[in-house]
C-alpha cells in the first residue's frame, strides 16, 4: 500500500504542473489588463500610459510569459507562491489564512450532508414507491436543483430579514454559520440521499440479502449489517468529490455570506485578474481533489477486504 | 477497534480541529481587550461598506484609509460634501512662484502614538511616502519634493507644474501618517478616531480618539463590515445587524424609506456619460461625423432616464464634471435637449436616409453603433445601455450593445478601439475640477493628459486643449472652473465628443437612530465626528 501512495504522489507533480500551466496560460488569455485593473481599483480612475506602465513593471508583468512561468514554478517548488496583485501580501500566507475558515463551513456541511442523506436515502430504499420514498425523492430533486444563491437569499430572507434568528452575513457568534452551512449542506446531501437510495435499493435485491432474510434476520440488520455496508464503497466515492468540492471552497455561498473563505478568495482573485492568488488557488483546489482521492483509495482497502491496491505476484 | 473506524476516526478528529482553529488571531490591531472595553451599544455604530480593497504592504498601502476612509488619517486640507475646501491639519497654505505651495501646520496636534505633529512629520508621513507612489500620485510628490522650513512650515514644490496641490491634496491618498509606524498592520494617523482592529474581507473597528486635537467624536466605536453584494448590504440594514449601509442601489431607495429607514442623497459626485469614438478605424467611422454625435446626443430623453428608468436616483446634470466642483461656471455647460425632430433632421443632413427596417442607411451602409459598457461594471450600468439602444432605434440609429464586466475589460476595448460609444460612470474624487478632462481628453504639453488610449479614440481637439491649458497653471481656482468649463462647453456642446447622460448622486442608508450624517459627493471623504446615535 505504501507504494501504491508513493506512486500517487509522484503522480501528483505532473498533475500540478499541468494545471499551473493551463492556469496561468487562461488566466493571460483572459480580456483586460492586471496593471490597469489594480490601478483602477487604486485610484478609481483609468491609468496614463506611463502610470500603466510603472504598475506592470511593479507587478511583474512586464517580463515574458515563459519567464514568470518558469519564476512561478520555481518559487512555488519552496512554498512561495509569489505575492497577490491585490493585496500585495504574499498568497500562500493567505491561503493558509483562509483555509480554516473554508473548514468551518465545509466539516460541518459534509457531516450535516451524511447524516441526513444516509438515513433518508435507506429510509427511501426500504420503503421504495411510498409515500415517504416519494416524498424524500421530490425534497431531494428539489434540494439538487436549486442554485445555492437562490437558496441563500430565501433563507436570509426568511430567518434573517424576517424572523430576526440569525444574522444576514458575516461571520461571528455560532448562529452566523447556520445559514452558510445549511446552504452548503443542501446540495450534497439531496445527491447523496439520491445516490443512497439507488445503492441501497440494489444491493437489497443482492442474492446474499435474499439469503440473510431467509435466515430470518430482522430487516434493521439485513439493511445495516448487509445491504448498507456493502453499499459504503459507492457511496464513499461520490461523497469523497462532494467533500472535496466543499474543501476547495464554496464560491457562490462564501460571496454571498460575506465568508472569507477560499472560495471568495478566488472569486475576488478573478474579479481582480489577480494571476498570483489565482494560480495559488487552483494548486490548491488541485491538490485538495488529489489527497482526498488518494485518501478514498486507500480507504476502499480498508473498508473492503477484497479490493487490493497492491498488484497480485505471480 | 477495527482499523477502518480508526482510520475513519483518525480524519475525523483531523478535520474538525483544523476546522476549530480559530483565525481570529491572524487579526492586526490591539486586539479583544481595547474591543471587550466598549460595550455601550447605544454608542457603537454598525456600518455596512462595499468591498475590502486594502492593500496592506508596498508603496499603495490604504488600510483605515482608502477607499473606506475610517477618519482614523486626516489630510493637510478637509474636502467638504460640495467640494469646498476647508483647513485641517494645514490651518492655511499658500502659492510661492512659480510652483511652490507652502502649508502651515495646525500646532498641538499629536498622532495616536502621542507623536507631534509637525513639518518634518509631514514630509515623512505624506510627501515622502507619496512620492513612493505609481506616478508620485495626483500631487506629484518625488523624493525631494518636501522642504522642512520650521516647525511647523513646509513648503511642497511637485515634480511637474502643478497649481491644483491644495484641490487635489485632500484626497484621502494624501493623508498623513504617524512616521515609523506600520500602516498596513496597524495605522496610526491624527483622526478623530483610533484603529482597533482588522479582519481581512470581514470587519475593521475604530474607536473614539479621546486626546483628539477638535471636537472629540460623538460615538466610541464604529464596527465597519464588508458586504460587496448590495443586496447582501440592503437586507443587513434591514434585518438590524447594521446601522448604517453605504451606496444604496437606485431601484431599493423607495422600498427602505417605506419601511421606515432614512436615505441620504449626496450632491451630484459622479457622472454617467458616453464617450464618442470621433477618431476610429474604417470599422468604427461614423462618429467622425458630428451631425451624427449631435443627433445621438438630442436623441436620447435624459428626463425619462432618471424618472422613469433610475427611478429618480440622478440627475439630468450634462456638465460631466459635478456642478459642485465647478461652481458658479458650471452654466457654462449647456448639455442637450431631448428633441427627436431635430435628430432625425440631423441625420438626414448628415446623408442617412430610413431604411425598409426604420434603420438608417447611407451608400449602402446601415447606420449601426456599438456601444461598449463596462466602467467602473456593466452590472453599474445597467439598465441605461438597453434604454438607450432603444431611444436611438427611434431616431433610426441601430446600437448594438457590448457589455464588460469591469474595468480591465472594458478598457481593453477602448485600447483596440472596437466601438463607438463607451458608457462610463466616472467619479469626482477631488476638488480639482480639470483632473478628469485633463486625464482623458487632454493632448496639450502643459503638464496635461496622460492616457493615450482615451486620447487617441476621443480627444475633441485643439481648441479644446487650449482652453483647458491654463487649468494646471492658472493659480486662481475660481478662474480654473471657469477655463474647465469652457472646455467641457467645447467637448460637449461644440464637439458632441462627450454625451452626458447623467449625473450621480452617493445614496446613503440609516436607521432612524443615526443622526448628525451628512452625505458626501464623495464617499472616501466622509467624516465620521458628528455622527452619533440616539436611543
Amino acid at each position: 500500500m505504501r507504494g501504491y501512495a508513493v506512486r500517487r504522489v509522484l503522480l501528483l507533480v505532473p498533475t500540478l504542473l499541468g494545471i499551473a500551466l493551463l492556469t496561468f496560460f487562461l488566466s493571460n488569455l483572459t480580456p483586460g489588463d492586471p496593471a490597469d485593473s489594480y490601478f483602477s481599483r487604486l485610484n478609481g480612475r483609468s491609468p496614463s500610459t506611463e502610470e500603466l506602465q510603472q504598475v506592470r513593471v511593479e507587478l511583474g508583468l512586464d517580463r515574458p510569459f515563459a519567464a514568470r512561468f518558469a519564476s512561478f514554478i520555481g518559487d512555488a517548488a519552496q512554498g512561495d507562491l509569489d505575492v497577490s496583485f491585490s493585496t500585495r501580501q504574499p498568497v500562500a500566507g493567505e491561503l493558509l489564512r483562509r483555509i480554516p475558515f473554508t473548514l468551518q463551513l465545509a466539516v460541518p456541511a459534509a457531516v450535516l450532508a451524511l447524516l441526513i442523506a444516509v438515513p433518508a436515502g435507506v429510509l427511501c430504499a426500504v420503503r421504495r414507491n411510498r409515500f415517504t420514498d416519494q416524498a424524500v425523492r421530490l425534497l431531494s430533486l428539489a434540494g439538487a436543483s436549486m442554485p445555492s444563491f437562490w437558496l441563500a437569499l430565501l433563507l436570509i430572507i426568511v430567518f434573517a430579514v424576517k424572523l430576526h434568528l440569525v444574522p444576514v452575513a458575516g461571520r461571528g457568534g455560532l448562529d452566523s454559520y447556520i445559514l452558510p452551512i445549511v446552504t452548503l449542506a443542501m446540495v450534497p446531501a439531496a445527491s447523496l440521499t439520491r445516490f443512497t437510495r439507488s445503492t441501497v435499493l440494489e444491493t437489497l435485491n443482492s442474492d446474499y440479502v435474499l439469503t440473510a432474510r431467509s435466515k430470518g434476520l430482522g430487516e434493521l440488520r439485513v439493511v445495516g449489517n448487509h445491504a448498507l455496508r456493502n453499499a459504503i464503497i459507492p457511496l464513499l466515492t461520490s461523497f469523497s468529490n462532494s467533500v472535496a468540492q466543499l474543501l476547495a471552497g464554496a464560491a457562490v455561498v462564501e460571496t454571498i455570506f460575506v465568508w472569507p473563505g477560499l472560495g471568495k478568495l478566488v472569486v475576488d482573485a478573478i474579479l481582480e485578474r489577480d494571476y498570483p492568488t489565482i494560480a495559488g488557488s487552483v494548486l490548491y483546489a488541485g491538490i485538495t481533489f488529489a489527497v482526498v482521492n488518494l485518501l478514498v483509495d486507500l480507504a476502499y482497502a480498508v473498508l473492503d477486504p477484497r479490493i487490493s491496491l497492491v498488484g497480485r505476484r505471480r | 477497534m477495527p482499523r477502518s473506524r480508526r482510520l475513519i476516526l483518525a480524519l475525523v478528529t483531523l478535520l474538525v480541529m483544523a476546522a476549530c482553529s480559530s483565525s481570529d488571531d491572524t487579526a492586526t490591531g490591539t486586539g479583544a481587550s481595547t474591543t471587550a472595553a466598549l460595550t455601550d451599544p447605544a454608542k457603537e455604530l454598525r456600518v455596512g461598506f462595499t468591498e475590502d480593497q486594502y492593500v496592506l504592504s508596498g508603496p499603495d498601502t490604504s488600510l483605515a484609509g482608502y477607499p473606506l476612509n475610517t477618519n482614523v488619517y486626516e489630510p493637510l486640507i478637509l474636502m467638504g460634501p460640495n467640494y469646498e475646501l476647508k483647513p485641517l491639519l494645514a490651518e492655511r497654505w499658500e502659492l510661492r512662484a512659480p510652483n511652490t505651495w507652502r502649508f502651515f501646520l495646525r500646532p498641538g496636534v499629536k498622532f495616536h502614538d502621542g507623536q507631534p505633529l509637525n513639518a518634518q512629520a509631514v514630509k515623512t508621513g505624506l510627501f515622502d511616502r507619496v512620492a513612493k507612489r505609481t506616478g508620485g500620485g495626483t500631487i506629484k510628490s518625488g523624493p525631494n519634493a518636501a522642504v522642512v522650513v520650521d516647525d511647523l512650515t513646509i513648503d511642497f514644490t511637485p515634480t511637474t507644474p502643478n497649481l491644483r496641490v491644495p484641490e487635489q491634496i485632500v484626497h484621502p491618498q494624501n493623508s498623513v501618517e504617524a512616521p515609523g509606524s506600520d500602516a498596513g498592520k496597524k495605522p496610526v494617523g491624527t483622526g478623530p478616531f483610533t484603529f482597533v482592529e482588522y479582519l481581512p474581507k470581514e470587519r475593521i473597528v475604530v474607536q473614539r480618539n479621546e486626546a483628539y486635537w477638535g471636537s472629540k467624536a460623538k460615538l466610541a466605536k464604529i464596527t465597519y463590515r464588508f458586504y460587496p453584494d448590495s443586496n447582501a448590504r440592503r437586507l443587513a440594514l434591514e434585518a438590524g445587524d447594521i446601522d448604517f449601509a453605504y451606496l444604496i442601489p437606485g431601484p431599493d431607495v423607495q422600498g427602505l424609506k417605506s419601511r421606515g429607514f432614512n436615505v441620504l442623497a449626496s450632491p451630484v459626485g459622479a457622472y454617467t456619460a458616453l464617450y464618442a469614438n470621433i477618431h476610429g478605424n474604417a470599422t468604427h467611422d461614423l462618429l467622425q461625423d458630428v451631425n451624427v454625435r449631435q443627433a445621438v446626443a438630442t436623441g436620447i430623453d435624459r428626463k425619462q432616464l432618471v424618472d422613469g428608468v433610475l427611478d429618480g436616483q440622478a440627475t439630468t446634470d450634462q456638465t460631466m464634471i459635478p456642478p459642485g466642483a465647478l461652481g458658479s461656471a458650471a452654466s457654462t455647460v449647456k448639455g442637450f435637449t431631448y428633441d427627436p425632430t431635430k435628430a432625425k433632421d440631423l441625420l438626414a443632413k448628415a446623408g442617412w436616409t430610413a431604411g425598409g427596417d426604420g434603420i438608417r442607411e447611407k451608400a449602402g451602409r446601415k447606420l449601426k453603433l456599438t456601444l461598449v459598457s463596462g466602467f467602473p461594471s456593466a452590472e453599474i450600468l445597467r439598465p441605461i445601455p438597453t434604454f438607450i439602444q432603444s431611444q436611438l432605434k427611434l431616431i433610426g440609429v441601430d446600437v448594438a450593445v457590448v457589455e464588460r464586466p469591469d474595468s480591465a475589460s472594458y478598457q481593453a476595448l477602448i485600447t483596440s478601439g472596437d466601438g463607438d460609444l463607451y458608457l462610463e460612470q466616472g467619479n469626482q474624487n477631488d476638488a480639482n475640477a480639470g483632473f478628469l478632462p485633463t486625464l482623458l481628453f487632454f493632448k496639450g504639453a502643459a503638464g496635461g493628459g496622460g492616457s493615450a488610449p482615451y486620447q487617441t479614440l476621443f480627444a475633441p481637439g485643439p481648441t479644446f486643449d487650449q482652453l483647458l491649458a491654463p487649468a494646471v497653471t492658472e493659480p486662481d481656482p475660481a478662474k480654473v472652473r471657469q477655463h474647465v468649463a469652457d472646455a467641457m462647453h467645447e467637448a460637449i456642446d461644440v464637439q458632441a465628443a462627450i454625451l452626458p447622460v447623467a449625473g450621480n448622486f452617493r445614496t446613503y442608508g440609516l436607521t432612524k437612530k443615526v443622526q448628525g450624517f451628512t452625505p458626501h459627493s464623495s464617499f472616501l471623504s466622509v467624516r465620521w465626528e458628528d455622527v452619533g446615535l440616539t436611543a
